[in-house]
C-alpha cells in the first residue's frame, strides 16, 4: 500500500507505522484534531468563562452523536473510494418509520434500533446494487437514491409528523441520563460503536479488504479480494449506520417529519466530519476514530461560535465550509498536482 | 481504435440523443392527452416550463464543469446568493441593469475562487465546492435577513414571467445561453481545451494546454451562469429568496448526467443536455399539473436518472462490465453461436 503511493508520487514525510516517533504521532490527524479542539476550548473559555462547564461539554458530545453514526458509515464508503449522498433521507426514513411505530404502537427502544438498522440495510443495499452491480458512479447513484428515498419519506409521512415519541426513547437522548457518572448514555453508545468499527477496520480481513479496495481496486482484485463484494458490503453497512442514526435522532429530538435529515444536510455534515477526521475522498485512507473526532470537532466549533462568540446561527454553515477547506488544505496528501504544488516542487529541486 | 473526444462527428445524431428526443415527444403527447391544462394551445405549453428554466440554466454551467471531470456543488448556493444580491439592490432602489450586473459578478467571483482553489492547490473540486456551497449559502441567508427583499419593478419581473411573441423570456435566455455554451464547447479553442482536460488531464498538460487556466475559466464560467440563473429565479419569484437555489442543484446535475455527459469528464454534448433539461422540465411540470406533489416529481426524477444510467452504462463497452452489460454480452454470444449452428 505505502509502496504503491510512494512510487506514484513523492511523499514529503515518509509515514511509517512501526516505531512511534514523536513526529509520527504529531502527524496523525487524530492527534492534530484533539490539539486544535483543546485550543478551541481554551479560547472559548477565555471569551466566555461559562463555556467550560460540564453542561456545555456534554451537550457538545451529545449533539455530535447523530453525525457520528452517519459519519462512521460514510467512512466505510469513503474508504472504498466512494461517496454516499443518500444517507440523509435514509436517516429521515428510519426516524419517521421508527417514530410512527413507537408513537402509535409503543415499539420498544431495542426493537426500534433493530427496525432502524433493518430499514437502513434495505436502503443501503439499494445503493450497493447500483454501485457494485450496475457500476453507476457512486455520486450519481446516491444522488438518484437521494431523490427516491426523499420522495418515499414524504409519501410515508403523508403530511403528518412524529411528535409524541415515548419517554423510553427521549430519555436516552438527554445529557442527564448516565450509567457511568458524568458520561451520557448516548455518548457511551457512540464510543462503543466507534471502537467496534475501529477494530473491525483495523484487524479483520474484511476491514483490510476495505482499505485495499479503496487504495487500488485493481491491485486488490489481483490479490484475490472480491472487490465487488467489499464495495457492496460498504454501502450496505453505510445504510445500517444511517438507519441507526435515525433512531439516535429520534432520541435526541423526539420528533421527525418528511424533511428530517435532508433539511439539516446530514449527508454533507457526515462527509465533512469524515474529511476533517482525515478520511480521504480518494479512498484507502481514514479511521473510525478520526470520523468520531471529526464530528465532535464540528459540534464543538459550532457551539463555540454560538455560545462563546455569539455568532448568529446563519453563519454556522460558513463555519463548516471553512473547516472543510482548512482540513483539506492542511493535508498534504489531499493535494494532487495543482499549479502551486508543482511550482513548489520545482523550486525545491532548483534550490537544493 | 478511434476515440471520439467531445462532440464527435457533427452530422450524426447519437443514439442517446435520439432516445432523449423520443422520450420528450412521447411525454409531451402523453401529458397533452391526459391533462387538459397542459397543452394550452401551443404557447401555453411553453410557459409550463418556466419554473424549471433556472435549473436548466444552472445545468449549462455544470455541464462545462463536469466536462472537465470536476463537479461544482456550490452552483445552487451561488444562484441563491445572486438572487438575494439582485433582490437587495433592487429593493434599495438601484438601477435594474446595475443590480443584475452586480449579482452576476458576485456569482462569478465565487466561481473564480472555486477555480483558483481547485487549480492552484490541486484539491478535489468536490471538497472545495462542498465548502464554498456552505459559505455562499451563509452569505445569502445573512444578506437576505429576516424578510427577504421582494416586490421588484415590472420590467425586471418580466425576465422570469414575461413573454416575447408568446415565447417566455426566460426560455429565450435559456436557449441563447445553451447555444452559446454549445458553440463554446464544440467550436472554440477553450471548448477543445476543457474537453481534453476532462478526457485526460495529464495528456492535455503534455500537449501544451494550461490545465490550470482552463479550470479557473470553467469554474468562473459556472459561477457566472449560476449568477444568471439566480437573477432569473429572483424575477420568477418576484423575491430574492436565500433558499431558492440550493434545491436546483440536484435536478441540474441530473439533467447534465442524463444528457449523456460523462461524470468523469471528456465526453458529452450540450445539445443532449438541453434535451434532458426539456425532458425533465416537462416531466416535473406535467406531474405537478396532474396533481402530484413536488416530492413525487423529485422521486420520479431520481428514478429516471438511475434507470437511464443503468441502461446507458450497460451498453458501454468497459473493462469492468456491469452485470446487465455482462448478461447482454452472454446473450449475444449465445445467439451468435446458435445462428452459426443453424447454418
Amino acid at each position: 500500500m505505502t509502496a504503491a503511493t510512494a512510487t506514484s508520487r513523492p511523499i514529503e514525510e515518509p509515514f511509517s507505522t512501526s516505531g512511534l516517533r514523536l513526529r509520527d504521532i504529531a502527524a496523525r490527524r487524530e492527534v492534530q484534531i484533539v490539539g486544535v479542539m483543546i485550543l478551541i476550548v481554551i479560547v472559548s473559555t477565555i471569551a466566555d468563562p461559562g463555556f467550560l462547564s460540564s453542561r456545555v461539554i456534554s451537550n457538545v458530545f451529545i449533539a455530535a452523536m447523530v453525525t457520528t453514526f452517519v459519519a462512521l458509515g460514510q467512512t466505510f464508503v469513503m474508504l472504498t473510494r466512494g461517496i454516499d449522498l443518500s444517507v440523509a433521507p435514509i436517516l429521515g426514513l428510519s426516524a419517521v418509520i421508527v417514530g410512527f411505530a413507537a408513537q402509535d404502537h409503543n415499539l420498544s427502544l431495542w426493537l426500534g434500533v433493530l427496525l432502524g438498522a433493518g430499514i437502513g440495510l434495505v436502503l443501503g443495499i439499494g445503493n450497493a446494487m447500483l454501485v457494485s452491480w450496475f457500476k453507476l458512479p457512486p455520486i450519481i447513484a446516491t444522488l438518484g437514491t437521494f431523490s427516491v428515498y426523499g420522495g418515499l419519506q414524504f409519501v410515508i409521512t403523508g403530511g403528518q409528523q412524529v411528535d409524541q415519541v415515548p419517554a423510553q426513547y427521549t430519555q436516552f437522548g438527554i445529557a442527564t441520563k448516565t450509567i457511568v457518572p458524568g458520561v451520557p448514555v448516548i455518548l457511551l453508545a457512540g464510543l462503543a460503536v466507534t471502537i467496534v468499527t475501529a477494530l473491525v477496520l483495523r484487524y479483520t480481513v474484511f476491514g483490510r479488504a476495505v482499505y485495499a479496495t479503496g487504495d487500488d481496486s485493481e491491485a486488490a482484485f489481483r490479490s484475490g479480494i472480491n472487490v465487488r463484494r467489499v464495495t457492496f458490503a460498504a454501502y450496505a453497512i453505510c445504510g445500517v449506520f444511517a438507519g441507526v442514526a435515525g433512531v439516535v435522532y429520534l432520541t435526541r429530538t423526539g420528533s421527525a417529519d418528511s424533511l428530517t435529515g435532508t433539511q439539516t444536510n446530514e449527508n454533507l455534515n457526515a462527509i465533512a466530519a469524515a474529511l476533517i477526521g482525515g478520511t480521504a475522498l480518494t479512498g484507502g485512507r481514514g479511521t473510525a476514530v478520526g470520523s468520531f473526532l471529526g464530528s465532535v470537532f464540528l459540534s464543538l466549533t459550532l457551539s463555540s461560535m454560538g455560545i462563546a462568540f455569539g455568532i448568529p446561527n446563519q453563519w454556522q454553515p460558513a463555519g463548516i465550509g471553512l473547516l472543510i477547506l482548512l482540513a483539506v488544505v492542511a493535508d498534504p496528501r489531499a493535494r494532487r498536482g495543482g499549479a502551486l504544488n508543482s511550482l513548489r516542487m520545482r523550486m525545491r529541486r532548483t534550490y537544493r | 481504435m478511434t476515440t471520439t473526444i467531445g462532440v464527435g462527428p457533427r452530422s450524426r445524431i447519437s443514439a442517446w440523443g435520439a432516445v432523449l428526443a423520443a422520450l420528450l415527444v412521447a411525454e409531451l403527447i402523453y401529458f397533452s392527452i391526459t391533462n387538459r391544462n397542459f397543452f394550452g394551445g401551443g404557447t401555453g405549453m411553453l410557459t409550463q416550463i418556466e419554473l424549471f428554466l433556472p435549473t436548466g440554466i444552472l445545468a449549462m454551467g455544470l455541464a462545462l464543469v463536469i466536462l472537465t471531470g470536476n463537479i461544482d456543488l456550490s452552483s445552487g448556493a451561488i444562484a441563491s446568493l445572486s438572487s438575494v444580491v439582485v433582490g437587495t439592490r433592487l429593493a434599495a432602489g438601484g438601477n435594474v441593469v446595475v443590480a443584475i450586473v452586480t449579482a452576476i459578478l458576485v456569482a462569478g467571483a465565487i466561481g473564480l475562487i472555486n477555480g483558483l482553489i481547485v487549480a492552484l492547490l490541486g484539491i478535489d473540486s468536490l471538497l472545495v465546492t462542498l465548502a464554498t456551497q456552505f459559505i455562499a449559502s451563509s452569505f445569502a441567508v445573512s444578506l437576505a435577513g429576516d424578510s427577504p427583499p421582494q416586490g421588484f419593478p415590472p420590467g425586471f419581473v418580466k425576465l422570469g414571467q414575461g413573454a416575447l411573441f408568446g415565447i417566455p423570456i426566460s426560455l429565450l435566455i435559456f436557449l441563447v445561453l445553451s447555444l452559446i455554451t454549445a458553440v463554446l464547447v464544440s467550436r472554440s479553442g477553450f471548448g477543445r481545451r476543457l474537453v481534453l482536460t476532462g478526457h485526460n488531464a495529464s495528456a492535455a498538460r503534455y500537449s501544451g494546454i494550461s490545465v490550470t487556466r482552463t479550470l479557473i475559466g470553467v469554474f468562473a464560467a459556472s459561477g457566472l451562469i449560476a449568477g444568471i440563473a439566480g437573477v432569473v429565479l429572483a424575477a420568477y419569484f418576484n423575491a430574492g429568496r436565500s433558499d431558492s437555489g440550493m434545491s436546483l442543484l440536484l435536478p441540474a446535475i441530473t439533467c447534465v448526467v442524463l444528457g449523456g455527459v460523462d461524470i468523469f469528464g471528456g465526453k458529452g454534448r450540450i445539445g443532449e443536455v438541453v434535451l434532458a433539461v426539456l425532458l425533465l422540465g416537462y416531466l416535473t411540470q406535467g406531474l405537478l399539473n396532474s396533481g402530484f406533489s413536488s416530492l413525487t416529481a423529485t422521486m420520479v426524477t431520481g428514478l429516471l436518472l438511475i434507470v437511464g444510467l443503468v441502461v446507458k452504462i450497460a451498453f458501454e463497452k468497459q473493462s469492468d462490465r456491469s452485470i446487465l452489460g455482462a448478461a447482454a454480452d452472454k446473450l449475444s454470444a449465445r445467439l451468435r453461436s446458435d445462428s452459426k449452428s443453424f447454418t
